[in-house]
């Protein structure tokens, strides 16, 4: 008596869910890769180096990712800028940059490191290959071109959905910027990487003049 | 050591609520922090007199008028001082001294080399404040800027603590770099057309608490984190300074000092500093090479091992060992040492072997003098006497050493040489002669005509650095000034010189003709300890180096084995080396480059160098201390003990070397100096090292040598040919940063002496003597004598012009 009543129970699930999914109402699985979740939008995906507006690479080499990285995945090596034809701002740019990604956990530690945001990571988590070299991403990969579109390891492949590159986590460093807690939380910069800088802060003379001290 | 320890007076002190013993007079900061209480401080160093300038080691102390707040730096400790390190009014006066050094630093962190290992971070975390309240305007300077080949200085990041400036006036004697300007703009710098062309500007850069003072060679190549680390000794200068080597994935980066009491004090010239290049130059060679037709071609280790095995035994056995001699050893480790030491007798058959390049003082006389000064009996002697190189450049540590003790020290400094010396300054009495005139100015001196040196060492407690001032006195001079110290000295202890490498390693391991391991005479019975280990060995005396290349024209040697040396540049009678490498049927060479004495060579085999392997090195002074591996040899290259072990299992005679550290063990057995080391000792004990023999007597006593030589010669002008710290050695060739320092090929002469030759600063000169000529550009030296020319030895462009004293000078240009 009571095994035909469970088991009628059991079944009335199976026919919701069928009946659900047919309908999409209440849709569990997606027929990936035709269409795509949308992401959190925190996602912790492929890094990207990013460019400040004027075409200067932000990276400046100086390895606090590296030292950050918890799975030590990442390989920095700085050297001197040439003054006429700078790479970045500055005395130092970072010379060579890899990831390897098939040792990253994705914890965006290396995110938080970065004095200059020069890394930052996008929505793009397909990253599967077919040999183990090209899970290391080369600075090449990784870097932003100048117009702001960031290189797809594999642009044919038919996972490649370029947007997800367009995006970037909406990660705040939790006291960015300065150390100054009363930012936590503020958003500085769009989700979109390449343009994650702000406007400078006010000169000090702009600072009393606004307080009304000056 | 203890007993002079308990004789200290001490006194009581209590800091932040601990009582303490600590010696009377100490300075706070160094009483607190040997009892483990660290005070933050800048400006202060251990080895440098105190200045008191950057205020961060305040601390508070209880006076008759209350507390005050002193730095400890400078307040010596009293009986019954209570400090106070931690409490809210120190920690808010250091605060306050942090956020004013920090109103002008600039947020460089990331860029910035220090960044990591850096004080001021370091510190500003640890005592700052942990917030800015400045957001003015910071000072700005030129970014860095060079101010000598190897240091640039970033004045923006200056704190102003005078490190470097006191060292380079206090410890190194060339002050170049120095204060300048007032309040808000002082800065340091060096003077304006002088850059800061210093033996030991390095040291600067490591002292600096800041990234004011960084390294060339060291800038941008890696952060304190991707390091690793281990110490090692310095093979660059003949105290072996320590060091520790800093390796980033498997490359060598950079050297540092370490402080070690009895050598360095933490200091290195910058030669055994930026001296890493060579490891990992594109020039090493990285494959065994086989000359075929003229030309080397890659083989095979077990065919370049074959062909040479088989070619060395062939003579072997057609012209017995006498006609195979072993060159070189003085570069590497005491075990390959020991190992090319046994091969050539073990399994070659010959006494034929020398490390020195017959440009060296006697083997038993560097190996076993009686009476071995040690370096630091320098700080406690009456006088130093040096007769010898110049310190400065041959032997940097002994240099600073001997500086330290003349200046800081109180003890009486006679410098005898044929030129301006590095320690001048600080010499009491300064005698110069014309080179060649070494004899008849000991003489001179035996007759009392220098009252003002015999006062200086009759009866004295005396130190005596005794080497070749240059080529022309030959290596008996040395020898028979210290029979004549030893003869009017109350005590004598005698530091023999000799500027290369390992060689006093090398010498103890028998690499010379007429000793075998452990200094023992090769005649002695204490020989018969070897046979259990090598078996028979030939009993007659070798030949020298000298005797080998002249052997080897004579056609009565047929085969060489060259181990890490270069003969061609460093035997100074170099037509004869030529003729003799033209005239050898067969040279094996075991060398980390291709150089002017291999290059013709039949078979080359790659070699480990300094950082690639672990083993031990013996200094000056007769110290053994470990040398340690951080990276792989690169390419196929092995160690030399590795490879002559392989050459002499083809051979036919194996000896049975397994392991650096077993050889070590088969050394404390049968070499009776060296009986009581090993690595444990080395690591664990006595990680300074330990000076031999640990007991007991050393076994050869060295016979005095006749007071006889030559008169000064009789020429116009005399020719001193001395090695200087840079130069064209195959190693300084393949290091980019210390190779462009390099004189050249350059003869000094007095202005003086300039108007009569028609000579002027820049023009080309032709040098001729007996023994060789060439062109050289001269130099106007107010250091060099009227009627001296001097001329810096083993230089790019330059020409051996031998060992003979009379030199006669044309103007060419
Ligand atoms: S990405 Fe950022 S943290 Fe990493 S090396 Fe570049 S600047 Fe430094
Ligand atoms: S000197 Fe120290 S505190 Fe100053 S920028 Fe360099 S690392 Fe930072
Ligand atoms: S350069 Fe460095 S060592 Fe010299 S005064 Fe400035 S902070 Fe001190
Ligand atoms: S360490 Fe004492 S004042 Fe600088």
């Amino acid at each position: 008596m009571g095994i035909v009543k469970d088991l009628l129970k059991g079944l009335a699930v199976t026919g919701r869910t069928m009946i659900g999914t047919i309908t999409g109402r209440e849709l569990v699985t997606r027929p990936y890769p035709h269409v795509k979740r949308e992401k959190p939008q925190r996602f912790h995906g492929r890094h990207v180096l990013n460019r400040y507006p004027d075409g200067m690479e932000k990276c400046i080499g100086c390895e606090l990712c590296a030292g950050a990285c918890p799975a030590e995945c990442i390989y920095v090596r700085g050297k001197e800028n040439d003054i006429d034809n700078p790479v970045s701002p500055g005395e130092r740019f970072g010379y060579v940059y890899e990831i390897n990604m098939l040792r990253c956990i994705f914890c965006g530690l290396c995110v938080e490191a970065c004095p200059t945001e020069a890394i930052t990571m996008t929505h793009l988590f397909e990253m599967s290959t077919t040999n183990r070299e090209d899970g290391i991403y080369t600075k090449d990969e990784l870097l932003m071109s100048p117009d702001g579109k960031v290189p797809h390891m594999f642009p044919d492949d038919p996972l490649a959905d370029l947007g997800e590159l367009d995006t970037a986590d909406g990660w705040v460093r939790a006291t960015a910027p300065g150390g100054r807690a009363a930012y936590q939380g503020v958003r500085m910069w769009a989700g979109t990487p390449g343009v994650g800088d702000w406007s400078p802060e006010p000169s000090q003379e702009e600072r009393d003049r606004r307080s009304g001290d000056g | 050591m203890t007993t002079e320890r308990e004789m200290v007076d001490t006194v009581t002190i209590t800091v932040d609520g601990v009582e303490h013993q600590v010696p009377a007079g100490e300075l706070l900061i160094k009483a607190a922090q040997d009892k483990g209480t660290y005070i933050p401080r800048f400006c202060w160093h251990e080895r440098m007199a105190p200045v008191g300038m950057c205020r961060m080691c305040l601390v508070e102390i209880e006076t008759p008028r209350g507390p005050a707040l002193v730095p400890a730096c400078t307040t010596p400790v009293n009986d019954g001082m209570v400090v106070d390190t931690k409490g809210a009014t120190v920690a808010k006066a250091q605060e306050a001294v942090l956020e004013y050094l920090l109103i002008n630093h600039p947020l460089d962190c990331p860029v910035c080399d220090k960044g990591g290992e850096c004080p001021l971070q370091d510190q500003a975390m640890s005592h700052g404040p942990g917030e800015s309240r400045f957001v003015e305007f910071k000072r700005t300077f030129e970014k860095p800027i060079s101010i000598s080949e190897l240091v640039l200085l970033d004045r923006e990041r200056c704190i102003l603590c005078a490190r470097c400036t006191r060292f380079s006036e206090e410890v190194s004697g060339d002050p170049l770099i120095e204060f300048i300007d007032r309040g808000n703009h002082v800065q340091v710098n060096t003077f304006p057309d002088e850059p800061f062309r210093s033996y030991f500007s390095g040291n600067t850069v490591q002292i600096c608490p800041v990234g004011a003072l960084t390294a060339k060679p060291y800038r941008f190549r890696a952060r304190p984190w991707d390091l690793e680390k281990v110490e090692s000794s310095s093979l660059f200068d003949t105290a072996h300074p320590r060091i520790e080597i800093h390796t980033s994935h498997d490359v060598v980066l950079r050297f540092t000092g370490v402080d070690n009491d009895a050598t360095n004090h933490g200091w290195l010239s910058d030669k055994a500093r930026f001296g890493f290049q060579y490891i990992s130059s594109d020039d090493r060679v990285l494959v065994p090479l086989v000359r075929q037709d003229g030309e080397h071609v890659e083989a095979e280790w077990n065919e370049a091992l074959q062909h040479a095995a088989d070619r060395l035994g062939m003579i072997k056995d057609e012209s017995g060992g006498e006609a195979l001699a072993v060159l070189g050893g003085a570069q590497g480790t005491n075990e390959d040492a020991y190992a090319l030491s046994r091969f050539a007798r073990q399994v070659l058959g010959t006494n034929n072997v020398d490390a020195r390049m017959d440009d060296a003082l006697a083997s038993h006389f560097l190996a076993a003098t009686v009476d071995r000064a040690r370096i630091n009996d320098l700080d406690t002697a009456d006088t130093i006497v040096l007769w010898g190189p110049d310190l400065k450049e041959e032997h940097p540590t002994l240099y600073l050493r001997a500086r330290r003790a003349a200046q800081d020290l109180g003890v009486e400094l006679v410098v005898v040489h044929p030129r301006a010396n590095g320690l001048d300054d600080r010499a009491g009495h300064k005698i110069t002669y014309r080179p060649g005139g070494g004899f008849a100015l000991l003489e001179a001196f035996g007759r009392g005509d220098h009252p003002e040196f015999d006062a200086a060492v009759n009866g004295k407690k005396v130190v005596a650095l005794v080497g070749m001032t240059d080529l022309a006195d030959g290596p008996k001079l040395p020898e028979a000034v210290a029979a004549y110290l030893r003869s009017k000295a109350a005590s004598c202890k005698i530091l023999p010189l000799n500027s290369r490498g390992n060689t006093y390693g090398a010498l103890d391991m028998g690499l010379a003709p007429d000793l075998l391991p452990g200094r023992v005479a090769l005649d002695s019975e204490s020989a018969g300890r070897l046979a259990g280990h090598w078996g028979q060995i030939p009993a007659r005396p070798g030949r020298d180096t000298r005797g080998i290349l002249e052997a080897v024209v004579a056609g009565e040697i047929r085969g060489l084995v060259l181990v890490g040396a270069d003969p061609v540049r460093d035997v100074p009678d170099s037509a004869l080396v030529a003729e003799a490498f033209e005239a050898a049927e067969f040279v094996v060479s075991i060398d980390t480059f291709v150089h002017d004495s291999n290059r013709s060579a039949d078979v080359i085999l790659p070699a480990a160098t300094l950082s690639e392997k672990d083993g031990t090195v013996t200094n000056v002074e007769g110290r053994v201390q470990r040398v340690n591996q951080i990276r792989r040899p690169p390419g196929q290259t092995r160690t030399d003990w590795a490879i002559l072990e392989d050459l002499s299992a083809l051979i036919g005679s194996p000896m049975g070397l397994t392991s650096a550290e077993t050889i070590t063990k088969e050394i404390a057995e049968v070499a009776p100096v060296y009986a009581g080391v090993s690595w444990d000792l080395l690591e664990w004990d006595h990680r300074d090292g330990v000076v031999l023999p640990i007991e007991g007597p050393a076994p050869l006593t060295h016979i005095p040598v006749m007071l006889e030589g030559h008169g000064a010669p009789q020429a116009e002008f005399t020719l001193h040919a001395a090695r200087v710290m840079y130069d064209d050695g195959v190693r300084l060739r393949h290091s980019p940063a210390l190779r462009k320092l390099a004189p050249g090929a350059i003869a000094c002469i007095n202005p003086a002496d300039a108007p009569k030759l028609g000579a002027r600063e820049g023009a080309r000169v032709r040098l001729v003597t007996r023994q060789g000529e060439g062109e050289f550009d001269v130099v106007l030296d107010e250091g060099t004598p009227s009627g001296v020319v001097y001329v810096p030895l083993n230089q790019r462009g330059g020409v051996s012009l031998g060992t003979d004293p009379v030199v006669r000078v044309t103007v060419v240009t």
